[in-house]
């Protein structure tokens, strides 16, 4: 890793309300067989409101207004619970709900969360190698012109 | 050119130690006002700023670009994950979108919003205009030197500056093989891509910046050699107004961006003779309204090139990463507005699009080697609109005509007949909510247009036009040399002058349109002088 040689920007986005949502929703996405530790999960959050802080105010705002959305979103479909509140196997067909639903919002949120969320879960080496990624290491180039 | 000059000093002096790395001041780490007296102050480092910096540098004249990004050399970025990438050197960290308006999706841009703008960020492909565009431009709109003849020497002379050169067929990815294969089985040809890459090693994530210093975006093309020339670049900093006095631009002012909370807070001052606001379609209309200027035509007319991939899930390992991140492209749907690109990204990035959650989930992203990607883009009639609103980012609009849903929806089913016709065994559609698909059959219903556009995910990468060049004032922004109708001495050159979409890759386009104008600048400076000290 070469260091890098400027500042980088230290703000912050996520409140310590919105940190159960966020945690919630990286357990149904990425865990639903308890397949990370709720230590992962804990320093994930951190994760997400590392990357999404550089973004401008009204993005921010957006997404934790997403966010608020989410956690109540149950009651729209009559569920009396909080998203984070519910089992992981509840929020998982609540999240299938919210993608297919007809509302042109409702998947959105799913959608920008899960795009987010996914490529910095996705990106932890160990995740990596589970899945077949040499990492850096390249044969094509080395290949002569035929 | 005078300067403040203890910033500078300290600040722009080469370092032996490190002879790769562009000497720029950065802004975030600056204590004091700064102020600067040049020839010519350019507003953004991308594609287009940076070769009107060198342009201009070269003949002679004090340059000073100023960048809102950071800067981060290209040992620096090829060594960031993806998401650090994004973050660090992408607007929004890579989130900004353009909201659908009506039976639009909404969709997702990439811009770069460093050293090097978006060329650091993009897949280095490189086309130049289509004949058939420079011949709506030179014909309907009467831009007379927008023609094939009249362009194609500053091509030329960008290609060899950045090294443009054709894929070879060893450095296909298998995923890129496949698309080829797949395109066969419908009768059509995939061609070798040209990109601006020297010693590329088929990383397959030039989007994130090239890990082997191996893409030749212009931070590592263009700017070095306006640098040897005398230019300077400052990072971090903030262009916040233009100073137009009696009609004539005078400079800028603006702020640099503070180094923990990212938000404005040293002022600065440049005084120029000429002003080049470089800042991209998305922001070059915004900094355009603020200092004053009030043509209609500022902020609309944006075209992006909606663009979507399919995945296609193989029985073979495909290892997608290994090669070229694009090698192939088909302009056999030239004529019904579609081109067909081979892509990649990063396998982290890549998971993010796949359908499903929870377990279904889990699994595509476990099979992850066995998959490659197809895309495509539209040819789009500007329903895009660029405005000012709460924050510094601008609130982007887009409203896609029919026709171009239509366009869209064919291009996701081409792709999808073409991994069937490769031999896929599961094809991820663009489509929210949608599980896999296992027969060519399951694609039918795209030709049917009943789906709604906001179920469609769809991404940009080439917003263009939101500041149109044109042949009068009454229908555009800029004059055919570039320079403002409303403002002397005020020049924008970047991707927003393009007067309508081109339908191919935008990054060569800029360039060598670029290059035309800053050589007539070059030309006219003597004349932009005189008036400036009228």
């Amino acid at each position: 890793m070469v260091p890098l040689v400027t500042k980088d920007f230290l703000r912050t986005t996520l409140r310590p309300r919105h940190r159960p949502i966020v945690r919630a929703l990286a357990e149904a996405l990425f865990s639903p067989a308890g397949e990370a530790t709720p230590e992962r999960l804990d320093a994930f959050v951190d994760e997400v409101d590392q990357f999404i802080s550089p973004a401008s105010k009204t993005l921010r705002f957006g997404l934790v207004v997403m966010l608020g959305v989410l956690r109540w979103s149950p009651l729209f479909f009559g569920k009396f619970r909080l998203f984070d509140d519910m089992t992981v196997d509840e929020r998982i067909a609540h999240l299938e709900r919210l993608d297919r639903s007809k509302v042109k919002q409702l998947p959105l949120i799913v959608v920008a969360y899960k795009t987010v969320m996914t490529m910095l879960f996705y990106e932890d080496q160990q995740e990596l190698a589970g899945l077949g990624y040499p990492g850096h290491a390249r044969k094509r180039y080395l290949k002569v012109a035929s | 050119m005078t300067v403040n000059a203890e910033a500078f000093d300290h600040s722009l002096h080469h370092e032996p130690s490190k002879a790769e790395r562009l000497p720029v001041l950065r802004g975030r780490e600056q204590t004091r006002p700064f102020s600067a007296d040049v020839d010519v102050v350019v507003i953004g480092s991308g594609a287009g700023g940076a070769v009107v910096a060198r342009e201009l540098a070269r003949d002679g004249r004090s340059v000073l670009v100023l960048e809102e990004g950071g800067h981060y050399s290209p040992q620096e970025y090829g060594a960031l994950p993806p998401s650090q990438s994004f973050r660090r050197l992408a607007r929004e960290a890579g989130m900004s979108v353009a909201l659908g308006v009506g039976d639009t999706p909404l969709i997702s841009l990439l811009a770069g919003k460093c050293v090097g703008g978006s060329s650091v960020l993009t897949g280095a492909v490189c086309f130049r205009i289509p004949n058939e565009v420079l011949h709506t431009w030179s014909g309907e709109l009467g831009l007379s030197r927008m023609t094939p003849d009249g362009v194609d020497s500053y091509f030329e002379e960008v290609e060899d500056i950045c090294h443009v050169e054709t894929v070879p067929h060893h450095m296909r990815s298998r995923a890129s093989e496949l698309f080829a294969e797949g395109a066969a089985s419908l009768g059509v040809e995939m061609k070798s891509m040209r990109r601006n890459t020297s010693g590329c090693r088929g990383a397959a994530r030039c989007n994130f910046g090239c890990p082997n210093g191996a893409k030749m975006s212009v931070d590592v093309s263009f700017l070095p050699d306006a640098v040897r020339h005398g230019a300077s670049i400052v990072s971090d900093a903030l262009v916040q107004k233009i100073d137009i006095t009696g009609g004539k631009a005078r400079g800028v002012r603006g702020r640099f961006l503070d180094g923990v909370t990212g938000e404005p807070g040293i002022p600065f001052e440049v005084r120029a003779k000429v002003v080049v606001v470089a800042c991209g379609s998305m922001h070059t209309p915004v900094l355009l309204r603020k200092s004053g200027l009030d043509s209609v035509h500022i902020g609309r007319h944006l075209t992006l090139h909606p663009a979507v991939r399919i995945g296609a899930l193989f029985d073979e390992a495909v290892d997608g990463w290994d090669g070229a991140l694009q090698s192939v492209y088909s302009d056999h749907y030239w004529k019904e507005g579609i081109w067909l690109n081979g892509v990649y990204s990063a396998v982290n990035v890549l998971a993010a699009a796949f359908p499903g959650i929870g377990h279904e989930h889990r699994r595509l992203v476990k099979n992850s080697p066995n998959l490659a990607f197809f895309g495509g883009m539209v040819h789009d009639d500007g329903g895009g609109q660029v405005r000012r609103w709460l924050s510094r980012e601008p609130l982007v609009t887009y409203k896609m005509i029919r026709r171009d849903k239509e366009r869209l929806l064919k291009t996701i089913q081409i792709l999808g007949k073409m991994a069937f016709g490769a031999g896929a065994r599961e094809v991820l559609l663009p489509i929210f909510g949608m599980g896999t698909i296992k027969k060519p059959k399951e694609l039918d219903f795209l030709s049917e247009n009943k789906i709604a556009a906001p179920r469609i995910e769809c991404m940009a990468f080439h917003p263009l036009g939101s500041a149109k060049m044109s042949t009068a004032r009454e229908t555009g922004v800029v004059k055919p040399t570039g320079e403002t109708w409303d403002v002397e001495n005020l020049f924008v050159i970047d991707g927003s002058i393009l007067p309508t979409s081109i339908g191919v890759n935008s990054q060569l386009p800029i360039m060598g349109v670029s290059m035309m104008l800053a050589r007539g600048l070059v030309d006219d400076f003597a004349k932009h002088a005189r008036k400036a000290l009228a």
